[in-house]
């Protein structure tokens, strides 16, 4: 129906790499490979378009960092999420802002989804390593307890991304389609620039959003724009 | 916690499985702080156990030191150093260089600041011991965190306007383009609940429009 073909090769490729990701963010090794640039541009490499994945990924940076991960916040899980949205980009048809909108929102979505699958896991780790007494201070035990936890997480991730990626592919190449007719020709690349525009401001005001903080930002984008010139 | 501060034990309690049950039991439990700053605790936790003392004495350090490694960690990378290692890489990928070199770039960079911090923390950890909270404080990080803030603000407006320029769609229609601009400062300025109002307004013009 859509000409896509995705090989089981393929989908098990991207969801190794959604396990090794969602790992990297919180069991290990923190590298920060789960960035949404990086997992971005991971995803977008393996159908052909780095460019396309680096692009979603940095419109989920913009938008996570809404959650900081400070104290014990919750905030979205990044690396699969951001790889499906990656892979995503760079397999839909138009490349078009209303496809970037769609693995921006699906990212988002997924993430959220990651951050839940991420608060049960540690509810589990909790029994697992909650009293050290029932193991009586064996290092052993502690290794093969901190094994397991490592190992459930890697499943939980590797679950997250087989679930959804193909679904996510299909509902953007869906979405591109939508809506049809002279209006929906106008009115979507409108409203997808619109909300891609909102969403760099909520991005914007998260980063640089202290009052004492808009003079930096202000001469930040006004070198921005300059560049842009020169570069023009 | 457990996990990481078991290979020391074992070297510290050689030869004495049950000093060495003891101490595994004190720190396996719960320990909640900023992951890479955790390595100044399990320095300065195993050069406790190496020196002996009071295990009553060890489990009020280890919850006193959880806060500030945490809060100071808080500041210093999730607030400092990462969102800057992000904000060079997509400039530098927004002003064309190559993705996948903007993304290895950010990686080595942020990791270059992330390993020093670990093998700097459990240094300053074990070094330390107990005196671990001057450490910090006299330690660069607090300043790092305070000057790298309007850093980030600057690059933020920067990557903004670089970003939006290099995604599709955004730079034609001049409607479009001013529609826009109005929503992203409408978004950016506004609080909370009238960046909604704000919003949702908006989007029941266009539909007014459109019907």
């Amino acid at each position: 129906m859509t000409g896509l073909e995705i090989t089981p090769g393929a989908w098990l490729m991207v969801v190794g790499l959604g396990t090794l990701l969602g790992l990297d963010a919180i069991s290990w090794p923190q590298t920060m490979a789960s960035r949404p640039m990086v997992a971005g541009t991971i995803g977008g490499m393996l159908f052909g378009d780095p460019a396309a994945g680096f692009l979603a990924g940095a419109w989920l940076e913009v938008v996570s960092s809404r959650h900081p991960p400070f104290g014990a916040a919750r905030y979205p899980e990044t690396g699969p999420s951001a790889l499906i949205a990656g892979a995503a980009f760079a397999l839909s048809e138009t490349g078009s802002t209303l496809a970037l909108l769609g693995v921006v929102l699906a990212g988002w979505t997924i993430g959220w989804v990651g951050s839940y699958s991420i608060a049960l896991l540690r509810i589990y780790n909790g029994q697992l390593m909650g009293d050290p007494a029932a193991f009586g201070g064996d290092p052993a035990e502690v290794a093969r307890r901190h094994r397991r936890a490592i190992r459930i997480d890697g499943a939980r991730a590797a679950l997250v991304t087989g679930a959804l990626f193909v679904p996510v592919v299909l509902s953007v190449r869906w979405l591109e389609t939508w809506p049809a007719g002279d209006r929906g020709a106008v009115l979507s690349p409108l409203l997808a620039v619109i909300a891609v525009a909102a969403l760099a401001g909520v991005g914007a005001r998260l980063l640089g959003g202290r009052r004492e903080g808009w003079p930096p930002f202000v001469l930040g984008g006004a070198a921005g724009l300059l560049l842009l010139w020169v570069a023009a | 916690m457990g996990y990481a501060v078991s290979p020391l034990l074992q070297r510290i309690h050689a030869g004495d499985p049950v000093a060495l049950r003891s101490a595994l039991e004190r720190h396996a439990g719960s320990f909640n702080a900023h992951p890479y700053l955790s390595t100044v605790a399990i320095g300065a936790l195993a050069r406790l156990e190496n020196d002996g003392g009071d295990p009553e004495t060890f489990q009020r350090f280890r919850t006193a030191l959880r806060g500030p490694l945490g809060a100071l960690g808080d500041q210093a990378v999730w607030a400092g150093w990462r969102p800057l290692c992000i904000l060079v890489a997509i400039a530098l990928f927004c002003l064309g260089v190559e993705p996948r070199v903007a993304a290895l770039g950010f990686f080595i960079l942020y990791n270059a600041g992330h390993v020093w911090l670990r093998l700097w923390g459990i240094r300053a950890g074990w070094a330390a011991g107990l005196e671990v909270g001057g450490v910090l404080n006299r330690s660069p990080l607090r300043s790092v965190a305070r000057r790298l803030t309007p850093v980030n603000e600057a690059l933020t407006g920067v990557v903004l306007v670089l970003l939006v320029a290099r995604t599709p769609g955004l730079q034609f229609s001049p409607a479009a383009t001013g529609l826009a601009t109005a929503a992203a400062l409408a978004a950016f300025f506004a609080p909370a609940p009238g960046g909604r109002l704000g919003m949702l307004v908006l989007f029941a013009a266009i539909a007014v429009w459109w019907i």
